[in-house]
């Protein structure tokens, strides 16, 4: 069995992330992946949320990463993503504004197409995904 | 001494364009390297979807029936061309143009009922066309090239999705300038719907057995994520990628022209000298011959 696997996390504004990993953890379409070397081929859709990365030295690295795909094969999980941001690059102060924006957006929800009805909730999603994740790296709050 | 003067406007004007041609020249390369940056770093990007939206294709027909992968019989053409606003970039449009007319001849040759409806980006494809009679369909004028983003393709994709579903065109082409490096690109016309599920070229079909997919949930749920996403970066690629061509055909035009006008202005100037030199010349030898009748 292969100790390591490789990962690639892609978006349109860059290669986030081009590396050998232990292990991997995101959340998909219908729950939360774990997938280790040597996994089968896979390919599922993401959900916005944490990536959980296990290097080969132990070391962890968490990101957030927007909605997406994921593919498994050849020992190479592809994640590829709208967006993403290390967990020590997010900004704190931004999320919470943003965070404050949807909600200001949802109490008038009488007035908001569906579409946009969707538009602030998944904005919603992603500020709070973000906020945990940045208080995390701070010591207090959980991830789940 | 006419002829002098006038050498010497046209010394000036000359010099004048070459100064101008040489900001454009400027300008371009400036916002080349901006965009050849995006164009690049969006590269790895689509060749992943692509690569995904390939595999994924493979389960169409057998676990799933999307109607963007049905073929039909084709009466209409629709045509999606990317094109600039601006000229002044030598032959960029015009290669362009004559790509997808060139192709349009050809199914003409074959498929005489066959017609052809446009969706144009750029206002110099769309004067071209409608200075040729074609019918256009839409004309996307808003946003520029240079500012239109994720949100712009998606329209497009929308436009030619619905068009595609309400059977008003049968299949779609994207004509776009593919970007490879700022001294290689060329025109580009390839179809893109129905979808196909054809295997990518590359992928040989002893590796595709091996391919025994875990889909989950189930490939009609990670098709019907992919699919729009799929067709939003086709079209963004292409929209990126063409602009960022445009950019360097802009500047390879416009350091020709500066090159030609030094050059002509080197010339002229030879002329303009040889011309001043002899009218000296005959002024001097009308002095001299003055003072000789006199003395």
């Amino acid at each position: 069995m292969t100790k390591t696997m490789h990962l690639r996390i892609v978006t349109p504004q860059e290669v986030l992330l081009d590396e050998d990993v232990r292990s991997v953890q995101f959340m998909g379409i219908d729950g939360s992946y774990g997938i280790l070397p040597g996994h089968a081929p896979l390919m599922t859709a993401t959900e916005p949320g944490v990536v959980t990365i296990k290097y080969e030295d132990d070391r962890r690295e968490e990101l957030m990463v927007s909605d997406g795909f994921a593919e498994m094969r050849n020992n190479t999980l592809t994640l590829v993503c709208e967006a993403g941001t290390f967990a020590e690059k997010i900004d704190l102060e931004r999320a919470r504004a943003a965070e404050a924006r949807a909600r200001e957006h949802l109490a008038q929800r009488g007035s908001l197409s569906s579409e946009e009805l969707l538009r602030a909730e998944a904005a919603l999603r992603r500020a709070l995904v973000r906020q945990r994740l940045g208080r995390r790296r701070g010591g207090t709050g959980s991830i789940h | 001494m006419a002829n002098i003067k006038e050498l010497r406007g046209r010394i000036t004007s000359v010099t004048n364009i070459a100064k101008i041609t040489k900001a454009m020249e400027m300008v371009a390369s400036m916002k080349l390297r901006k965009v050849q940056a995006r164009t690049m770093a969006f590269k790895p990007y689509t060749r992943e979807i692509r690569g995904q939206m390939s595999h994924l294709a493979e389960f169409v027909g057998q676990d799933a029936v999307l109607p963007l992968f049905v073929a039909r019989e084709v009466k209409t053409t629709g045509i999606f061309v990317v094109t600039s606003d601006r000229g002044l970039c030598g032959a960029y449009n015009s290669n362009m143009m004559l790509k997808v007319t060139n192709y349009v001849r050809e199914v003409k040759a074959q498929h005489p009922d066959r017609k052809f409806k446009f969706y144009v980006y750029g206002k110099k494809g769309y004067s071209y066309l409608y200075r040729r009679d074609y019918e256009i369909e839409r004309f996307f004028a808003e946003p520029p090239l240079d500012k239109a983003g994720y949100p712009a393709a998606k329209m497009v994709v929308e436009d030619l999705v619905t068009a595609f579903q309400g059977g008003g065109i049968d299949e779609v082409l994207v004509g776009h300038t593919a970007f490879e490096s700022a001294a290689r690109f060329a025109p580009n016309l390839e179809p893109f719907l129905p979808l196909t599920s054809a295997p990518e070229p590359g992928i040989d079909s002893e590796h595709r057995m091996r391919l025994d997919y875990l889909l989950e949930p189930d490939a009609e749920t990670v098709l019907n994520r992919m699919v729009p996403r799929f067709l939003e970066t086709v079209i963004y690629d292409a929209m990126l990628s063409s602009f960022a061509s445009e950019q360097a055909a802009r500047r390879m035009a416009m350091k020709g022209a500066t090159d030609a006008a030094g050059r002509m202005g080197k010339e002229l100037r030879q002329i303009y000298n040889r011309a001043r030199q002899e009218s000296i010349t005959k002024e001097l030898l009308d002095i001299i011959g003055g003072a000789a009748a006199v003395s």
